[in-house]
């Protein structure tokens, strides 16, 4: 191994694990200055977390809330130190996030709601995150009521979540400024979707949810209807009307952005 | 070389400029101040737009169309001993190809290591070998880029023991060998030098002032024992002051405005901008210093702006 890299590896080894090797800033630097070795090597050990727990905070504010800003920090300090940024965008670092609480769990083998709550939590806002940034379809037409069936296509910034929390709505009572207390437990189905940059929460039941996972999955209105009948045991004529009733969920679907409209 | 010099020589003499945050985005959308500042030119941070598909990518569009725009980047770690990130220069060119940059720059740093990212501005180790590594990789660049690189020196807290070169004489040498261009931040020289008992005049003497592009000013924070690269207060006069001597010595070079933290509004950071004036035009008066608590330690090289509040923009619809 070069200088260079035997240098840059045991420095960036000290930045993520500063108590593992006591002897690295007197090993790499001079110690010289006003700083000198030890307390110029700290500069940048404390810049590092601090840095990340800021970004952290800002792609789960929610979460933050949840769990006040110490701990919050307390399981950041953790999960970098068990999985240290990888890309060059600070926009990655909360994705592993929700599973690295999923195998760290602070309740061990007793397991408690609230610790599902904050995974629950940690996976939408970083789905909300991701939506902020995604490839969209602004600037283009999106699908209009007289839009065939045949042709409607879910848009390019649309995702799905299945929650065990009522995750959005503890969410958005977090962005309005209340205090909320963590929710008990109840299945909740989302839809997020963005136009015009601005991301809709969209509360679905849970018929809805499987209407729309199958047309994420490629197929069409009429086969993801006749898929959702028969899975949940419905009439389909009644569930193609329900689909095409004037407030129907096609209707306001097709308002808030949902569908593009595919060339056949 | 020649070749490269010459593109060098071809980058436009920008004036001022301001760097390009979201708090500000409405106000420069909105045309604010069009009168004080026509020329007024912006520099993006090159990851918070490479990789978007909302309404970053789509602000940096409409700024380029009104404002000359430059692309400053954290993150290509040019000084690494990792391999270069071919998918993130896929990424900048793309960007790069779309807003049509005066110019792409980054930091003379390494970001991480081993498939690792710091997130930070690390220090080099300025030997002769991490000269040819780095000269190799700028060559590289240059040549994915289609353009010159310009390299900015970086606010530092430590010296490597085992360093052979001054950092002046590192970027001269590698200025000349891949005919890359320079950013000259005058705090970090002043931060730098500060916390290394060094003397920053003594730095600029030795800087090669003849390929700098662009210059930086910014705030620090004053902790008495040592200076942190906040960029989150007014400049402090003896940057101004080095600012005057540097703007004579690069005939004068495009000046850019970082504010990272503590963002004042567009109107507060035209205003600190506008004090580059003075010195441009010779004054030697100095600016009195605003009172600057120093408060607890902040972070060197901040880049919680970098992260979006997606919840600033997030609605919620009943079913």
């Amino acid at each position: 191994m070069s200088g260079l890299a035997a240098a840059q590896r045991r420095m960036h080894d000290a930045l993520v694990y500063p108590a593992a090797d006591p002897g690295a800033s007197r090993a790499l630097f001079a110690d010289g200055g006003r700083l000198g070795a030890a307390a110029g090597l700290a500069v940048y050990q404390r810049g590092y977390f601090l840095r990340i727990a800021a970004c952290m905070r800002e792609q789960f504010p929610a979460l933050c809330h949840a769990l006040g800003r110490a701990l919050f920090d307390d399981f950041v300090a953790d999960y970098i130190r068990d999985c240290p940024p990888e890309r060059h965008t600070l926009y990655d670092l909360g994705r592993r996030f929700d599973g690295w609480m999923a195998t760290n769990r602070p309740d061990g083998a007793a397991p408690e709601p609230w610790v599902d709550f904050m995974i629950d939590l940690a996976r939408f806002e970083y789905a909300v995150f991701v939506m902020f940034d995604a490839e969209g379809h602004e600037g283009r037409p999106f699908a209009t009521p007289d839009t065939a069936d045949a042709r409607l296509r879910l848009q390019p910034a649309f995702a799905l979540g299945r929650y065990g929390f009522p995750v959005a709505a503890y969410y958005h009572a977090v962005r309005r400024g209340e205090a909320p207390s963590p929710p008990e437990p109840a299945p909740s189905h989302v839809a997020l979707v963005r136009t015009d940059y601005v991301t809709r929460t969209v509360p679905l039941g849970e018929t809805h949810h499987a209407f729309l996972t199958a047309m994420q999955a490629g197929l069409g209105v009429d086969a993801a209807l006749a898929e959702v009948s028969a899975h949940f045991g419905l009439d389909p004529d009644e569930a193609r009307r329900s689909w095409r009733a004037p407030e129907g969920s096609r209707t306001r679907w097709i308002e808030w952005g949902f569908f593009v409209a595919a060339d056949l | 070389m020649a070749a490269a010099d010459d593109a060098l020589t071809a980058l436009p003499r920008l004036g001022l400029g301001l760097g390009l945050r979201s708090v500000h985005f409405e106000a420069i959308l909105a045309g604010a101040d069009p009168g004080l500042w026509p020329d007024l030119w912006f520099e993006a941070i090159s990851e918070n737009f490479m990789d978007s598909g909302g309404r970053p990518r789509a602000t940096i569009r409409a700024v380029a169309e009104r404002h000359p725009v430059v692309l400053h980047g954290v993150s290509l770690s040019i000084g690494s001993t990792d391999p270069l990130d071919f998918g993130y220069l896929a990424a900048l060119k793309r960007l790069a190809d779309e807003v049509r940059p005066a110019w792409v720059s980054d930091h003379l740093c390494w970001t991480g290591v081993n498939g690792r990212n710091s997130h930070d501005l690390l220090p080099m180790l300025l030997t002769a070998e991490s000269l040819a590594h780095v000269a190799q990789r700028v060559r590289q660049v240059q040549d994915y880029l289609e353009r010159p690189l310009i390299l900015e020196n970086p606010s530092s807290y430590v010296r490597f023991a085992s360093s052979t070169l001054e950092e002046p004489d590192f970027l001269r040498a590698l200025a000349e060998e891949t005919g890359c261009g320079l950013l000259l931040d005058v705090n970090n020289v002043f931060v730098t030098c500060f916390n290394a008992g060094a003397d920053p005049v003594a730095y600029l003497d030795a800087f090669p002032c003849e390929r700098v592009v662009q210059m930086h000013l910014a705030g620090h924070q004053d902790l008495g024992t040592h200076l942190i690269d906040t960029h989150d207060r007014p400049v402090r006069p003896e940057v101004w002051e080095l600012f005057r001597i540097a703007w004579a010595r690069t005939g004068g070079a495009a000046t850019l405005l970082e504010w990272d933290d503590q963002i004042p509004d567009f109107e507060g950071c035209l205003a600190e901008l506008a004090k580059a004036r003075r010195y441009m035009a010779g004054d030697t008066a100095p600016i009195v210093a605003e009172t600057d608590e120093a408060g607890d330690e902040g972070i060197s090289n901040p880049l919680g702006f970098i992260v979006p509040r997606a919840m600033d923009g997030v609605f919620e619809d009943a079913a």
